[in-house]
This record gives C-alpha cells, structure tokens and sequence, in this order.
C-alpha cells in the first residue's frame, strides 16, 4: 500500500474504459462504475446496489435500489447534484434483503459509509452486509436550485432539454438538444453547498476503489486501486475482458493533474477549516497547525 | 419438621426471581413459592398522555428477549381501540415476524438449559446449531420487522413496508435450509431431554392450560372479562413474600394457569404429556411448527400487496385488546385512546407473569433439588412480569392494594 496523503492510501493508479459499448454511450466517461457494479453483481460479489436515477424532476436524481443490471444502468451518467444514495442502505437490507451491497458515493458519503461502518449505531445487521464501497472524485456538489439557475438563468434553457452535464478543462458544459453552453467554473463558484468548503477528501479516500475522468484522456477514466477488495476486483474484471486499459499518463494532463487538482482543493479549504476554528467555531477538522501533513484528510 | 429453603436469585432465565420453599424432612417440596424481584420500570404508567404511535416504541423495550411479541401486542391493541382493520399482507408480515422471533427466542432457551441436559461432548457444536438458527431466524425478523431487536417497522394500521420479491426467495431459501438444520437439533434436543433422569412426573400440576391460538392470537377464543389480576399479598401465604414481590398474579376463571408452548401444543397440537420433559419437548417441536408456518405464510404473500390501512387517529374510549401468543405464552396488551387523541389507559398482562404462581405450585411433590429444573423449563422472563410499584425501596413495601389497577 503507497500511503499518499494526496491521492489517500492506494495499490495502484490505472487507466481504463467499459468494454462494453453500450455502457460506454450512457457513461459520463469510462463508464467504470456502472460496469464494476454490473460485474459484481454478475460475479455474486454484491447482491444489490444504489444507484441515482431521475426522479419526478430532470436532473434531480433520487437514490435508487438495483439489483438488476438493467436497474444498475439506468443510474449511469454523473448528476451534479445531492442525492442521498446511503440513505437507502439499511432499507436495502431489510425490505431488499440485500446482503451484499455495492454502494457507489461521493467522498463525504464514503466518509459518511465508514463512519457508520465504524459506529454502527443504529444500523445492527446493517453495516456488515456492505460488500462494497466506491468512491467518485468530486471537487463539489451543487444544490438542486443551483442546477437549475445555471440551466435556467445562465443558458436559458430547460432541465428537460439538457441531455447531459459535464465538468472538464475549468468549465461547466451543459448540452441540450439543441447545442452546447458552457459555464466558466468560476461563476459557479457560491453556488456549491456550503459544506464542500470544508472538505479535505478529493478522490475518496476512504473507498475500495475511486475513479473518475481525471487523468484521463475524454473517454477514459483513471482508477485508484485502494484495498485488496476493490484492487481485486478491477484486476479481475480487466481478467475477464470488461474493462480496458490503455497506459496511464504520468504527465501534466495526466496524474499530475490529479494530484494538482486535489492539491489544490485540500490547500484551499485548509486555510476556510482554519479560519472557521481560529474563530472559534466548532467544525469536525483538525486545524493545520496540529497536522504533521498539512493534506492529511482529517 | 419442615424447613425454608430459598433460592435467590434464580439462576439462567432473564430477569431477577426468588423462590421460597417450605421442604420436608426428605426434602420434598411443600409449598412453593416463586416471585419476581426485578424492579419495577413502569412502563405502563410511562405511556399515558401519550400518543398511540409512541406506545409500540415503548413497550417494544420492556425487553430484549421478547420485543416483537410486545410491539405486536400493542399495535393489536391500539388497532382493536381504533376500530382499523389491517390489509391481509400486513397480517401475513406481522405472522411471520412473530414465527420467526418465536424460532429465536427458542433458540436462546435451548442455549440456557443446555448445561442441563446437553453432553460435554456434543455441547459445541449444539450452542453452534443454536447461534446458526437464530442468524435465520433474525434475518426474518430484520427483513420483515426492520429491526432484529425493537422493530421499527411493525406499526400502528398495519405494517411501515412490504418485502420484495426477491426477499420473499431470500426467505424461502433461507427457511428451507433452516428446516433442516432444526430437525436435526430438534431431534438431538429430544434424544437429551427424554434421556435425562428427572423424577417421573416431575413438574405436573393440575392447573389449567391458557392459549389462545395455534401461532399469532387471536381475540376471541379468551374472554377478557373472566381475567382478574389480584395483588401478591393476598395469593402468597407469607405476608413477607407478598410485600416484596414485584407483580401482581392474574387468574383465568379464579384459577392459575400454565401459558406457553406446552399449552398452545395441549390445545390445538393434541398434545397429551405434561410436566418438565412435556415442556421442553413441546417448545422444540414448536421451532418447526413456526418454521413451517412462514413458509406456509410467505407463499400466501403478495409483495405488491398493501400493508397499511387508511385511518384517522381519533380516539374512541374503547378499551381495544391484542393478545399475541408470544414465545413464552399469551402476551395481553390493552389499551385506551382518548377522544383527543391520547392514550388514557395502557395494561399489559405478559406470559411470565401468568406462569409465575403455577411455577411455584409445580415445584410441590418433589425433591427441592429438581426445583430449578421446574422454574426454567417456564423459560420465565421476569422484567416483562414486573408491575408493582415498590412504595419504600428499604421495606420493599408496595403501593397499597387499593391503587392496584387492573
């Protein structure tokens, strides 16, 4: 195990994409989650997952349980907003009878899944049913009413008419049917929900395994192999010819990327944790100071 | 010349109890007295004023070993008080949650009297057998119920969700296996109990059965008003015993009587035997008798199915009763709701507490040595029983009779 307080505790950072094509046109970018998770319901590693499908509204997702492959793709693609997927989680083995569950989460709800993990109050026969844990990268999360100003206010179209929603190269680009908008990231910025200012964890660092599309070439996505579990199951899923591989950029648009981008957001909202504590306010972060790693997540 | 022998507490049963016998110079039982001395929490008192929904949640923590049979009890009650009927699935959920807790408790009392009857040798791997059937059993109860312990999900009108349908193949599955399993332990469980060398006879008593159905309980086969609960000072022959006991004794038609799987068996299985061996034998073969029984259930289910009535919380002033046959016996909740809405009475007369003046009376005709043996093959669990309210903690005085509801 590397220990890493940039990129969190890892085996191995790979780059790879769905094999399968029709994954690969739903997907955001490699389509690794929703191939990993159809895989290990395939392979018996987990019996059911949650995923984040469209709810009544567009683009305002609402966690899901699957436990078909078919259910698994329909939460395919990222939605830039909240969806409270570990809500679900004791539901999913009490009403679902799962016992083996896939989870998939933003770094604050792999957080939030270990900590239940670790203080399973509440949650008897809960907590040792979760098979799985995997972590996307996220800089930030946006309010349902932020996505919706930007849509509405900011292009000036519909959340119906947008077809998809993707953060690359500083920018917010918002496709609809009837062609492309883009947001500088900087006029988001106020948008996020407060919470994000505070957070140290860019790459989920506490997941078995966390991708995303940095790092990558369009198309691809980078996979942080952290535990044995998840380390495993990549390398058997790449075995058994789902996922692809192809060399992984070690460069500037490559993992140097990566660490800068998490670099960044942990130096950032060092300094907001230290503000809020110099001034008084009790928030769950240590102050940099009582650090020997200033980027350590904690 | 007689003499008292008192054995305080009881050991290997939940909850705190002491009996007191008078013995003979063979030291053959007399008279036997068995009482609860766990301290009373009272519970019942608790759940005035309060709202119908809060009532469940609360007595579902009178105890740890028992919380599904409680929790129906109440919400049986409430529901009887409300005049709502509960859709059909709800009904077949509750059943199974109950059959399944029924499994488990067993379970739990087989890993109790296990240093009674069980051989050094083949003790691992029965408590192993034990720890195997109960996973199942919980796994029933936490899908069904929602929680393995207090279950959050049995409710007031019905049940919080129904089960998908792969549950429903989870269960099947799961409780196929577990038949297995459990006629292997029930077998080897009957091999130990009827080679064990108690006195012939040992435990028998002339008192009557109480039951009130084959698995769930049912309102009409008890008549509610032929129950009388009296105040310990006036059963027990020693003034002393009477102050200190901590629960009042109910009586069927003036009469103790004897609740639990031997009963049930005796009423509706055509089960003959009677005394320690009966009991014991009666409560295992029972553990199939319920694993049959949610098969028997999750077939009739329709996971599509509705599971909570449509009703408008009014009161009624209507004393509303749930009788749950819970695993240790007949388990009556009664409760009142109040026009605005509120409970105003809440009475609960559990097994134990039906088995607790018959237990005494069993001991009677035997060596006091076999006197433990009597008490545990009750399975009694005395925080349930307890409901007298100790007016001075030094004497251990109660409240007077008078203040005594029922």
């Amino acid at each position: 195990m590397i220990q890493d307080s940039i990129l969190g505790p890892h085996q191995e950072i790979i780059t790879a994409r769905a094999s399968d094509k029709k994954i690969l046109t739903k997907s955001q970018d490699g389509g690794i989650v929703s191939t990993i998770l159809a895989y290990a319901l395939e392979q018996n590693i987990i019996d059911g997952t949650i995923v984040a499908v469209e709810g009544d509204e567009p683009w305002k997702p609402e966690p899901m349980i699957a436990t078909t492959k078919k259910d698994i793709l329909k939460g395919a693609g990222t939605k830039y907003t909240m969806c409270p997927n570990p809500s679900l989680i004791k539901e999913a083995t009490r009403e679902y009878g799962l016992e083996k569950i896939g989870t998939v989460g933003t770094p604050c709800q792999v957080m939030g899944i270990r900590k239940m993990q670790t203080y399973p109050l509440g949650v008897r026969n809960v907590v040792d049913k979760i098979a799985l844990v995997m972590g996307i990268y996220c800089m930030e999360n946006f309010p349902y009413e932020s996505i919706k100003t930007f849509i509405e206010d900011k292009i000036g179209t519909k959340p119906s008419k947008v077809t998809k929603m993707n953060i690359t190269k500083g920018k917010l680009f918002i496709t609809t049917s009837e062609g492309e908008g883009t947001i500088p990231l900087k006029e988001t910025h106020g948008y996020e929900q407060s919470g994000c200012n505070y957070c140290m964890d860019y790459v989920a660092e506490l997941s078995d395994l966390s991708c995303g599309s940095v790092g990558a070439k369009p198309g691809w996505s980078t996979i942080i192999k952290r535990t044995d579990k998840g380390s495993s199951l990549i390398d058997k899923a790449i075995e058994d010819g789902v996922l692809e591989t192809m060399e992984t950029n070690e460069g500037k648009f490559g993992l140097e990327m990566l660490r800068k981008l998490s670099t960044n957001k942990k130096t950032k909202h060092q300094k907001q944790i230290d503000k809020k504590l110099d001034m008084g306010l009790k928030i769950p972060f240590a102050h940099s100071k009582d650090k020997n790693d200033p980027y350590e997540n904690r | 010349m007689s003499e008292t022998i008192t054995i305080s507490p009881t050991s290997r049963q939940e909850g705190h109890a002491e009996l007191s016998m008078e013995v003979d110079d063979k030291g053959i039982v007399t008279t036997g007295r068995y009482f609860s001395i766990t301290p009373v929490r009272g519970i019942e008192k608790m759940l005035i004023g309060k709202r119908p929904e809060t009532a469940p949640v609360i007595v579902q923590r009178i105890c740890g070993v028992c919380p599904v049979t409680h929790t129906l009890a109440s919400v049986e009650a409430i529901d009887d008080s409300l005049k709502i009927s509960i859709p059909k699935d709800a009904r077949i959920l509750r059943e199974m949650c109950l059959n399944a807790h029924i499994i488990n408790s067993h379970a739990i009392h087989h890993f109790l009297v296990a240093p009674d009857f069980v051989p050094d040798a083949d003790y691992k791997q029965v408590v192993k057998n034990i720890s195997e059937i109960r996973k199942h059993a919980q796994f029933v109860e936490d899908v069904v119920g929602g929680e393995g312990i207090h279950p959050s999900d049995i409710r007031i009108g019905g049940m919080a969700h129904n089960i998908s349908k792969n549950t429903i193949n989870k269960i099947k599955t799961r409780i196929s296996g577990l038949q297995k399993l459990l006629e292997q332990h029930v077998e080897q469980m009957t091999v130990y109990i009827q080679e064990k060398d108690f006195p012939e006879n040992l435990g028998q008593h002339n008192q009557p059965v109480f039951a009130s159905d084959d698995t769930y309980g049912s309102r009409d086969n008890i008549s509610y008003k032929e129950i009388e609960e009296i105040a310990p000072s006036s059963w027990y022959d020693l003034p002393e015993i009477g102050k200190r006991a901590c629960s009042q004794i109910p009586l069927y038609r003036g009469e103790a009587v004897e609740t639990g799987p031997r009963a049930r068996a005796e009423k509706y299985r055509h089960f003959k035997e009677k005394g320690v061996k009966a009991q014991h034998l009666a409560r295992a073969e029972e553990m199939l008798n319920s694993a049959e029984k949610i098969l028997e259930l999750v077939n009739q289910l329709n996971p599509s199915g509705k599971t909570m009535a449509k009703f408008d919380l009014e009161g009624t002033n209507r004393l509303g009763i749930g009788i749950i046959e819970g695993p240790r016996g007949t388990n009556i909740h009664t409760a009142k709701i109040s026009e605005e809405g509120y409970i105003s009475d809440y009475n609960a007369i559990v097994p134990t507490t039906w088995n607790i003046p018959t237990m005494g009376i069993a001991t009677e005709g035997f060596h006091h040595d076999f006197a433990p043996h009597v008490i545990r093959a009750y399975d009694p669990c005395l925080s349930c029983a307890t409901h007298m309210v100790v007016k001075n903690d030094d004497t251990k005085e109660i409240i007077e009779d008078k203040y005594v509801q029922l």
